[in-house]
Parts: C-alpha cells; structure tokens; sequence
C-alpha cells in the first residue's frame, strides 16, 4: 500500500464520518417533521373532542398513554411546543427519544395544558443502520481502493516501468537504439519526450568523447611516426659517432614508448566505450599456453621458474583481443617485476584464475595498483604503467574481478568470474 | 624494383622513400588520393604502400581499384588507426600486409621484400647476400652451397638482416619482427644477445663473413663494408 493510498483512506475515514453525521441529521430532522405534524393533527383531534366534549361547560382531564390533557392556569400559547424528550432508560441501556407536543388552548373559556408523546424508538435503528451502512462502504472502499491501486500500478504504470527496465538495462554503445515509446498517460508521454531527448544528447555527447579520445590518439600517431622514422634515419648517418648515434636510439627508444602509451590510452578508451563485445567464450587457460610460448624467451632469459597447474578450464564470455590483452598484461607483468631466477605460478580452476610471481618489490597498496600510472615510484624504466590498468578495465567489462593478494612473497593476480 | 608511395603526412613519405632508395628500390611517391589513382592507372608498380586516410579519399579504394584493374603489385596498406575492423577490411580487398603507425622503416622494408618475393611466381626467390643463400619458401641456408642449420628465429634474424642490409637496427626494432610485437611489453632485450652470438657463430663457422656488427647501445647492424675480402 502506498503513502497515496494510505491518505487517501485517512481522508475518506473523517469525510464518511463527516457524511454519517449529516445523514443522520437529515433523517432526524425528516423524521421530527413527521412526528410534529402527526402530533399537530392528533392534537387539532384532540382539541376537537375537547370542544365537544366541555360544550357544556364541564372541565376534562385526559390521562392515556401518551396523552396528557388538563385544565390549566397558564396562559395560551401562541403555537404548540414541540421538543424531543429521553424517556427513562429500558433495561438500563439506552434512552428511548420521545417527540412530545406541549400547547395550552383555550377551549370554550378554560385554558387546557395538551402535552402528546410520540415515540421515536426507530431513531435508535436509524444510528445503527447508518453506522452499519458507513463501515460497510468504508470497507468496500477500502478493497476497491487496494484492487485499484493494484490495478493502477500494473496497468496504468506500466509504460513507466516499461521505460524504467530499458534505462536500467541500457549500455552507452547501445543507448542510441533506445526508444521511448508513445503511451496513453500525458504525464508518461512528457516524461518519455524528455527521456528520448536526453538519451540523444547523452548519445551525442559519448560519440563526441568517444571520437575525440579515438581521433586525439590517432592524429599522435602519425607525428610520432614522422619523428620515429627521422631518428631511424638519422641513426643511419655514418658521419656520427657512438655517443650521437646511442643518444638517438635512446630518444628512439623513448619515442616507442611514447607510442605505446598512446595506443594503450586507445585501448582503455575502447574498453570503456564497449568497443569490444563478446563474440564467444574463451578458455583463458589456452590464452596463457599461447603467451607462455610467445614470453619464452624473456623467461628463459631471467632463469624463471614456471609452474602451471591447470585444473580446470576458466571460461570467459570475451572478445578474443581482450582476451590476449588481458594475459599478455598479466603474464608480461608477471615476468617483468619478477627477480632473477625467481617463480611464475600460474593455477587455473574452474573458478578461479590465479597467476603469481616473486619480486624484489614488497607488497604494493591494492589501492593504488589498478589506478592509471598508479605503479607511481614502481614504474623503474620501462612500463608504461597501464598495464594493470587495462586489466582491471577489461575485468570489470567482462564480469571478472580481479583480486590482489601478497602471500609468502609472491605477488599474485587472482581474476573470479562474477556471477 | 619499382614501389609507389601514397602517404599525405610529407615528411613520413620522405623517410619512407629514402630508406626504400637506399635499399635498391625506384620509388615514386605521391600525397593525395587522385594522384595516387592516376599513377597506378598508368603505371605498373612492384609494391604499393597506401595510406588509409588521404586527402580526397580512403586508401582502401586504391586497393579495390588495383584488384578490379588486376594490377599484379603487391600492396601494404598503412594506418594510423589500429582497428581490427579497418586491418580485416584492408586484407580482405586484397592488400598483402597491414602496418600501424608508427612503424619502423627497417619493418616495412623487410614486409616489401616479402611481398614481392610471394609474388613473384615462377621467378627466382632466393634471396642472396654474397655466399649466403637463403630460400624462403624451405627456410633454409646455405653459405657456398652448403647448408647452415639455423633455428627459427636465427633464420629470421637473418632473413631481416639481410632485407636491411647496412642499416642499423635497433633491438626494438628486431624483437617486434622476430618474436612479436608483445615483446615491447617486457621492454627487455637481453635474450636476443644469445641469439644473434649464435647466428654469428653458426655463419662464420660455415665461412661465410662476419657480416653482424654490434652498435654500442643500440643494436646491430648487417655489412660487408669495412670487411677484407
């Protein structure tokens, strides 16, 4: 039940009250009107009889029922008294209402005091029915309130439900297909005009950013081709010595990373915008086979020790690139930060991707490590410092979380699918 | 050997020709889409290195033209852009290659030498180097007809050597073309040392010249100048 609905209830309570009572007036003023003119007619009867019956001068005193005639001192009045009088009470519990007509007439000369009661015991009957009626329309008022309210919420909130699902299960690459359609509310209409423009800037907007980053990225790579070439070039002028010739291949150097930075920047841009659905599933556990193959080299090279334990296929729902971005990331790091002679563990499950490593580096702040050039004071020499970057964007994008941990001085990456 | 550059950015399609010069190709160059046309209408080129994006048109029209013409030049199409969909777009209108900027020159001559090496059917595609000879197609070796065992890698090295024969490589340069571009992640290019000591070992051992020289702190170069022979 709704706050609405519950106000609603409260006001309806006090305007039935409200409503109870003027019924009740009502009826109770149509029912004295009633009871006054019968008492007037029974009266002019009386008084009839009365005229005929002290013709000859006598002097009657009438006492029946509810009639009460006597000759009396008091003046004439000028028109009959009525009042409602409580009678006593009946088995002690509720008063009888009385209607009772008072008159003092003159009647061939002597002053006669008429006092006529009429019972109103169908008052008593009248409250109840009222009251009973009352609960029973507040009550009827009360489903028919709750099976509207239902209604409602179900039929006539349906399109805003309808376009609460869409907003809630829309992604920025596909917010341009979104449609908001026509609906027989007003209100729902206006509120979907609104959301329809909305949706269409924000599209805008998003194209914009996304181009932007896209053709930012792309004009540096064409300078830096220029720039990498000449110094290719130049390296080959014979005329310069060693010096100038290792000075170039260090501005060379620079300029490689440079561009790889740039080309990661794209990537994670593209990760962010969803550039990169999913086409199938992939076994991550081949992935690493393919990268191991592919470090050999360098492993070789740094006498790394390396442990694979699979025991399971970890499956991913993955765009094929990302998935190589994603390991080449992990196991590059892996091999990168590692010591000399040191281990590579590499532990797959079903659920659970594991790769760790050792290093000279002590534990890192998990804060700071997936954060863009977080690597800060670690990032020696060559990393471009987005590696862990790219992981964690491609996780996140692909219902993987990935986990640091730092235990019995390895560091290791743990990616979990998200359920 | 003849190659056509189309490349708006000038001073990128300078070095490109000066580095393609030095190795022995004739190179004409061009820097806007209609030229590029006009030239591979009237002219047959060995390889045609493009551009994607150029003034007055897209680069992978050029490609489509020179397949519907049946131009029987090889093509490497190059691009700022790195997007798979534009590289498979390249492939599949027929270019041979695709090269994202930047690149090093050393890479895009090597790729030529390639290209035009599968291309050219029925022809000779040994490639030679004074006593060396190297046959592509079986991988193998041979210094004054005898054969050189070599590794994988050792074969590639010296097949890149040889392409860029008296330039100077640097090792980024020659790990990206030997063992892959996700070697620039690593940045480390220790390993190769022990490659190329053996490779040295294993030519001048089968009496061919010691052609690789070591450039302090930048990396290697392939000659036979400065040599007693």
């Amino acid at each position: 039940m709704t706050k609405t609905t519950l106000y609603f209830l409260v006001a309806m309570m006090v305007l039935l009250g409200i409503s109870g009572f003027l019924i009740f007036a009502q009826f109770n003023k149509q029912i004295n009107e009633r009871a006054d003119k019968e008492l007037m007619y029974e009266e002019l009867q009386w008084v009839n009889y009365l005229e005929a019956a002290t013709f000859n001068g006598s002097r009657v005193v009438l006492q029946m029922g509810e009639l009460l005639i006597y000759p009396s001192d008091k003046p004439v009045t000028e028109s009959p008294q009525l009042s409602t009088i409580y009678g006593d009470k009946v088995n002690d519990k509720t008063q009888i209402p009385f209607r009772q007509l008072n008159d003092v007439v003159n009647i061939n000369g002597t002053n006669y005091q008429i006092v006529i009661r009429k019972s109103q015991e169908q008052k008593l009957a009248l409250v109840t029915s009222i009251l009973t009626i009352l609960a029973i329309v507040f009550i009827a008022l009360l489903i028919a309130t709750l099976i509207f309210n239902w209604i409602i919420s179900k039929r006539l909130w349906q399109p805003f439900q309808t376009s609460l699902v869409k907003i809630r299960n829309i992604g920025l690459p596909q917010v341009s297909t979104i449609q908001f359609e026509e609906t027989n509310t007003k209100e729902f209409n206006e509120l979907n005009a609104s959301l329809n423009t909305m949706v269409r800037k924000i599209h805008s907007d998003y194209v914009t950013m996304k181009e932007f980053t896209e053709d930012a990225a792309h004009e540096m790579q064409t300078p830096l081709a220029v720039a990498q070439t000449k110094l290719e070039l130049l390296l080959q002028d014979t005329s310069l010595d060693a010096t100038q010739t290792e000075t170039i291949a260090q501005a060379t150097q620079a300029l490689g990373r440079l561009s790889k930075l740039n080309q990661s920047l794209l990537l994670l841009a593209k990760i962010e915008n969803q550039q990169y659905e999913a086409t199938g599933t992939i076994d991550l556990a081949e992935t690493t086979q393919k990268y191991l193959r592919l470090f050999d080299e360098i492993i070789k090279e740094k006498q790394l020790s390396v442990e694979t334990i699979f025991n399971g296929n970890f499956q991913v729902k993955i765009h094929p690139f990302l998935a190589d971005s994603l390991i080449s990331n992990l196991i590059a790091n892996a091999i990168k930060y590692n010591c000399k002679s040191g281990k590579l563990r590499i532990s797959v499950s079903d659920e659970e991707y594991c790769i760790s490593n050792t290093s000279e580096l002590g534990a890192i702040d998990p804060q700071m490590l997936f954060r863009r050039f977080g690597g800060g004071t670690n990032a020696r020499n060559v990393s471009t410092g987005l590696g862990l970057a790219i992981v964690k964007r491609i996780a996140d994008k692909n219902n993987l979380s990935v986990a640091y941990r730092f235990l019995d001085d390895m560091h290791s990456f743990c990616l979990k699918k998200i359920l | 050997m003849k190659i056509l550059i189309i490349e708006d950015e000038k001073e990128l399609q300078r070095s490109i020709q000066k580095y393609l010069e030095y190795q022995g190709f004739v190179c004409e160059a061009v820097n806007d889409f209609i030229s590029g046309v006009e030239k591979v209408e009237q002219y047959d080129y060995d390889c045609v290195v493009v551009d994607i994006n150029l003034p007055n048109g897209n680069g992978l029209d050029i490609v489509k033209m020179l397949k519907e013409i049946g131009s029987k030049s090889g093509i490497i199409v190059i691009s700022a852009r790195n997007a798979l969909e534009d590289k498979l777009a390249g492939l599949e209108l027929g270019s041979d290659d695709y090269l994202t900027k930047p690149f090093h020159l050393s890479e895009l001559n090597a790729r030529i030498h390639a290209i035009i090496r599968r291309r050219n059917f029925g022809g000779n595609k040994i490639i030679s180097f004074n006593e060396i000879r190297l046959d592509p197609e079986a991988q193998s070796v041979a210094v004054e007809s005898k054969p050189v065992d070599l590794t994988e890698k050792e074969y590639r090295l010296l097949e890149y050597f040889i392409a860029n024969r008296g330039r100077v490589l640097t090792k980024a340069a020659i790990a990206a073309h030997v063992w892959g571009d996700e070697y620039e992640q690593v940045n480390q290019y220790d390993f190769m040392y022990t490659h190329i000591k053996n490779l040295r070992k294993k030519m001048i051992e089968a009496g061919a010249g010691d052609y690789i020289k070591t450039v302090h702190g930048v990396g290697y170069r392939f000659t036979d100048t400065g040599l007693n022979k």
